[in-house]
């Protein structure tokens, strides 16, 4: 038997290595090495004692304020606890930011259109460009932060069910304004939907406590799928970036193999698995002060509304989706403001992608891996996915290049 | 539901209270947080009290709650540094040390606990409940994990992660004891 490592001494001495526990004992005894590990190991631990029982706590009787809290609440208010930090309501200011986001939407990516246009004209154009382009992609960033704000009493509250309906509709933004507007050009359907997502706040959701382990490997399953998929798909756009010919060769060999309808079907089935399951699983997983499980929910709430408008928009409404646009007009989207707003939907629909998978990743590679490996693997992916975003970025605007 | 459930419910609650302080001191490390997060729990249990299963035992089901509020309420704490301003488990042991006979030995002893209370400040939430779970409670990685809704892999790596955390800070220390 070979040494024991650091990970399974500590098993050991917790008595949780299973049925090795016999092998692992005979190995220290006759192991000098690894008896002195483990010695050390054990002295450490051993002397890590918790406090004494405390019998009983002088001035600690919180039953009167419990009992107090729970009528409050019954009549429809909502105190915080006494002294308690993590029930204050959530931050008013991030409500207000949260819920900004979508009102302004709209003007954003016309904004990004004029200022394009003058930065072709003049340079002083470049930073306005780059303002509008920070507008048009903050909502699901914000939508993380605000998340991260969230008071713990898991949608109790009228304030933090209003924070969590807000970085929804601010992180799905982008993708439902295309959606909105695929049915009606004007505005007032979007302010509709709006006010019907701030109205949804006001109610107090049913208790969502019910086991999602299975729902999570049905989800991780058609994940599975969709991601072969979607990696090939996104390849394919990152080739147009090199020239429009070589992303048309690509993209007619990956539809002989896509638009066979068995595979067809099987990736419908894939999307409308991921977004049933993962709208079931969504809200649970929001958690303050948890930045990856945030990110992987904001991300999965965009990819959600990005999906059904982006593969089943062709289906819903008679206009073509952006998947079966031609070449020229679907890497040429600063040609109108309308095409402009193509530009957050589409680059936003990538980094979800790769920031779903890559929290998921990350989680996954924690079990197995320490803690500065999975940081440097992070940064590594981190770099290669900005790669890809910039590339299919520049191709999307008409940059390429070999023209 | 009227006062007579939330007077049955209080009177159920109470002969678990001690303990649920308790555990919720080990993984918080001071008084007050510890206090809120019993307040949490409670609150949280009364108000989903339609979920608890007949079959269930209440104090599995109240400890439940109290360790997925300790890592919401240590997870709040991290996001707000200029907030935490914690008494360390030291001080409540000095306390009663400054009653007991052997002064000299209790005093070492306080230090050493310092250094345990420092170590485990170093852990994220995560570590800090499930090292707390597994060290000072007792509980299987298995039992650890379905408690947090996480899996079995991630739970041993954050016990590894906080030993080894502990042994980095007390070892120089051990070694001079």
């Amino acid at each position: 038997m070979s040494h024991l490592s650091d990970d399974e001494l500590v098993l050991h001495y917790y008595g949780e290595d299973g049925p090795g526990i016999v092998a692992a004992e005979r190995h220290l005894r006759s192991c000098e090495q690894c008896a002195r590990a483990y010695e050390a190991l054990a002295g450490t631990l051993s002397a890590v004692t918790p406090p004494e029982f405390v019998e009983a706590v002088p001035g600690f009787d919180e039953m009167p304020a419990i009992r107090q809290l729970i009528r409050d609440r019954s009549r429809g208010q909502s105190p915080p606890l006494r002294g308690s930090r993590s029930m204050l309501p959530a931050e008013p200011g991030w409500i207000a930011v949260v819920w900004l986001v979508p009102l302004l939407y709209p003007f954003s990516f016309q904004a990004l259109f004029s200022s394009a246009r003058l930065a072709q004209e003049q340079f002083v154009g470049m930073p306005l460009v780059a303002l509008t382009l920070l507008w048009a992609f903050a909502g699901p960033f914000v939508a993380v932060f605000a998340l991260n704000q969230m008071g713990a009493d898991h949608l109790e509250r009228a304030s933090t069910r209003l924070l969590v309906f807000g970085a929804l509709i601010a992180a799905i933004s982008p993708a439902l304004f295309v959606l909105v507007s695929r049915v009606s050009l004007g505005l007032s359907l979007w302010y509709g939907a709006i006010t019907l997502g701030s109205l949804m706040a006001l109610f107090h959701w049913p208790n969502t406590s019910h086991s999602t382990v299975h729902l999570l490997y049905i989800h991780r399953l058609s994940a599975l799928v969709l991601t072969v998929f979607t990696v090939a798909h996104i390849s394919n756009q990152a080739v147009a970036f090199v020239s429009l010919s070589s992303y048309t060769v690509t993209r007619d060999v990956l539809r002989i193999a896509y638009q066979q309808p068995a595979i067809a079907t099987l990736l419908l089935w894939a999307v409308a698995v991921q977004v049933a399951t993962g709208l079931a699983m969504g809200m649970k997983k929001v958690r303050a002060g948890s930045l990856v499980n945030n990110l992987q929910v904001v991300s999965g709430w965009y990819l959600a509304v990005f999906l059904l408008t982006h593969v089943l928009s062709g289906f819903v409404t008679n206009q073509p989706s952006t998947t079966v646009a031609a070449p020229a007009a679907q890497f040429n989207l600063l040609a109108s403001a309308r095409s402009t707003a193509q530009l957050p939907f589409l680059l936003l629909g990538v980094v979800a992608f790769l920031f779903h998978v890559g929290a998921y990743a990350r989680l996954t590679a924690m079990a197995f891996l320490a803690e500065a490996s999975v940081r440097r693997l992070s940064y590594a992916a981190m770099f290669v996915g900005t790669t890809v975003v910039l590339g299919i970025g520049l191709s999307l605007c008409g940059i390429h290049l070999i023209r | 539901m009227n006062d007579g459930d939330l007077e049955a419910f209080l009177s159920l609650v109470e002969r678990h209270r001690r303990y649920m302080y308790n555990l919720a001191l080990r993984m918080t490390g001071n008084e007050q947080d510890a206090k809120d997060v019993v307040q949490e729990s409670l609150l949280n249990a009364y108000l989903h009290l339609d979920q608890f299963e007949r079959r269930a035992d209440l104090r599995t089901w109240l400890n439940r709650i109290l360790v997925n509020c300790a890592l919401d309420h240590l997870r709040g704490l991290r996001r707000r540094p200029d907030m935490n301003n914690p008494r360390p488990i030291s001080d409540v042991v000095e306390t009663a040390a400054s009653l007991s006979p052997d002064p000299e030995r209790l005093v070492a002893n306080a230090d050493w606990r310092r250094q345990v209370s420092a170590a485990m400040d170093t852990m994220s939430p995560l570590e800090r409940v499930t090292f707390t779970l597994r060290h000072f409670e007792g509980r299987s990685i298995n039992e650890i994990a379905e408690t947090l809704g996480i899996g079995n892999n991630s739970a041993k790596q954050h016990i590894f992660r906080a030993v080894r955390k502990i042994r980095c800070a007390l070892e120089p220390h051990w070694s001079s004891r």
